[in-house]
């Protein structure tokens, strides 16, 4: 297959574990994500369940608008964190772009803006894409400079916007840096023009946006950071689902941004007499794909993961199912 | 002097040469000259090919695997392929700059080598004559105009000169791409078709009634 053959003696596989993850103990942000329907939300409850042991505080975020943290874990998360049942060291969040808007322009507008004005900006707000993550990029700054949580657990949408919401940071930089360039240039003349009515506002807004600036500063260095952030695919093992995984782990590698681990779900383990054609194919068609992602991802930590057959809801079923990231899963004799 | 009078010919042929070529092409011989040199431009512009060259190479290899039976070498060429393109990319925005502001002093150039030297010639020599005409040729007005900005009276100044081996070159140059594109056009045109037989049978009693004649 290949020109060259390589005898690399030294160099094992990588354990399919995430034990990596667990040992490294200067991670900060670990983010879980992988196109719709792979399991990204079992995977980051389970991993947040494994740190907790490990760790003295976890935080997991969802930026999924769809509210699935709640379900996972059959208890109702909000936009403030609250301690999940059965942990005490283990805290979850839902953050709804929607409410959040709402008060921001509720707080906004009270002094200023007329109320027609108001209610227009809410639904033009609504409707920009993009707006959840610019919402949970907000709480992720508030996160930074409260410093609460050893570690954050990111529970990602599916949807593309989630790289882009990973370089939030950087644009936001150049823009505000921009800004604050400008206005450095312009503030006073603009001061002369308005006149004392517009002076303080115009300061206090600036300093504002200059300090958000050195916060998603700070942010954009964490985040590139291998030490501090890391990013955690999960696939299933078939041709669309390892294309977008490829797809992603190089669009990560462009911004920088750590990745090193590639959890597979979903796999079947049939036994060797077993009779359902749906299972052989199926299998067969995963055995391919495992293989290739297994040659092209050799220095990642491939963890497979095998289909249940029951649905992995609630804190204990998560409990167990995250033991098996940890260590790897031994299919029954038989296949 | 007659050097001077066959320097201002020249130089009038070789403005006409250069406006008919036309600026692009001369610009595109001048840089294609310019990167034989071994200049840094040189290695740039052969890593450039070798670059090309490579990311050809790449596409074909890709498309002729499956991205279905074998993803792992798919993906390692496709991983290779975008490397070399992002470099491709940054090599070619700094050759198009680089030409383009080789094209700029390219163009001034030769503004310097036709109009400017015209310039200069026609005013470095603007006192003297370039040929003498014969006593009584040209009545007195027209050896005014004939020697019109400060050659001495019964010369001709080199503007004259100059204006008038400009107007004989663009004529000639005219015919002669007339000459060559009726020549093209005539080779390039669909063979006249045969007239019609029907045609012919008419001509063939006059014809006849002719020969009896």
């Amino acid at each position: 297959m290949s020109e060259v053959a390589h005898i690399d003696v030294d160099l094992d596989p990588l354990e399919p574990s995430l034990q990596p993850i667990l040992d490294q103990k200067s991670l900060r942000w670990i983010f879980v994500g992988g196109k719709g329907g792979v399991g990204k939300t079992t995977t980051s409850c389970s991993l947040a369940i494994q740190l907790s042991k490990v760790r003295e505080s976890v935080l997991l975020i969802s930026t999924d608008p769809a509210h699935n943290l709640s379900d996972a874990f059959n208890q109702k998360f909000g936009k403030e964190a609250r301690k999940v049942d059965g942990f005490d060291n283990l805290s979850a969040m839902e953050i709804d772009p929607t409410g959040s808007i709402q008060e921001l322009l509720e707080s906004g507008d009270a002094n200023s803006a007329g109320n027609p004005l108001g209610g227009m900006m809410q639904d033009i707000a609504f409707s920009i894409p993009g707006v959840d993550e610019a919402m949970s990029f907000a709480e992720v700054l508030k996160q930074v400079k409260s410093l609460s949580y050893s570690v954050i657990v990111f529970d990602t949408a599916p949807t593309g916007h989630t790289l882009r919401f990973l370089q939030f940071p950087t644009v936001l930089e150049k823009a505000l840096g921009k800004i604050s360039q400008l206005s450095g240039r312009f503030g006073p003349m603009l001061n002369g023009i308005l006149g004392a009515q517009g002076a303080p506002q115009i300061d206090e807004m600036m300093s504002k946006l200059e300090s958000m600036r050195e916060v998603i500063a700070e942010v954009s260095k964490q985040f590139k950071d291998a030490e501090l952030t890391t990013f955690v695919c999960v696939c299933i093992a078939e041709f669309l689902s390892l294309y977008e995984t490829e797809r992603m782990i190089q669009e990560l590698n462009s911004y920088h941004i750590d990745t090193h681990s590639i959890v597979v779900n979903q796999l079947l383990f049939p036994k060797k007499d077993n009779e359902c054609p749906q299972c052989n194919a199926r299998r067969k068609m995963q055995k391919k794909y495992l293989e290739q992602i297994e040659e092209l991802y050799e220095d990642f930590n491939v963890v497979k993961c095998p289909l249940l057959v029951e649905e992995i809801r609630g804190p204990e079923k998560l409990k167990q199912f995250s033991e098996m990231l940890i260590t790897p899963y031994q299919p029954p004799e038989g296949n | 002097m007659p050097s001077l009078l066959l320097f201002v010919v020249l130089l009038s042929i070789i403005t006409s040469l250069i406006s008919t070529l036309g600026a692009p092409a001369i610009n595109q011989l001048l840089w294609s000259l310019y990167t034989r040199l071994p200049t840094p431009l040189h290695n740039l512009v052969q890593k450039n090919a070798v670059l090309r060259r490579e990311v050809f190479q790449l596409r074909t290899q890709l498309s002729g695997i499956s991205a279905q039976d074998d993803f792992a070498k798919w993906a390692k060429i496709r991983r290779v392929l975008d490397k070399k393109n992002a470099e491709l990319e940054a090599s070619q925005t700094q050759l198009t700059t680089l030409r383009s502001a080789f094209d700029s002093r390219a163009g001034i150039l030769r503004w310097f080598i036709t109009t400017g030297l015209r310039m200069f010639i026609q005013f470095w020599f603007s006192k003297q004559p370039m040929f003498w005409l014969p006593q009584g040729a040209v009545p007195s007005y027209a050896e005014w105009v004939l020697s019109f900005p400060r050659a001495p009276r019964g010369s001709v100044s080199i503007q004259v000169w100059g204006f008038a081996t400009g107007q004989m070159v663009s004529l000639l140059f005219a015919i002669i791409e007339q000459v060559y594109g009726s020549f093209f056009n005539a080779a390039a045109a669909p063979p006249v078709e045969e007239p019609m037989k029907m045609a012919a049978a008419p001509v063939t009693p006059a014809k006849e009634v002719k020969k009896g004649q």
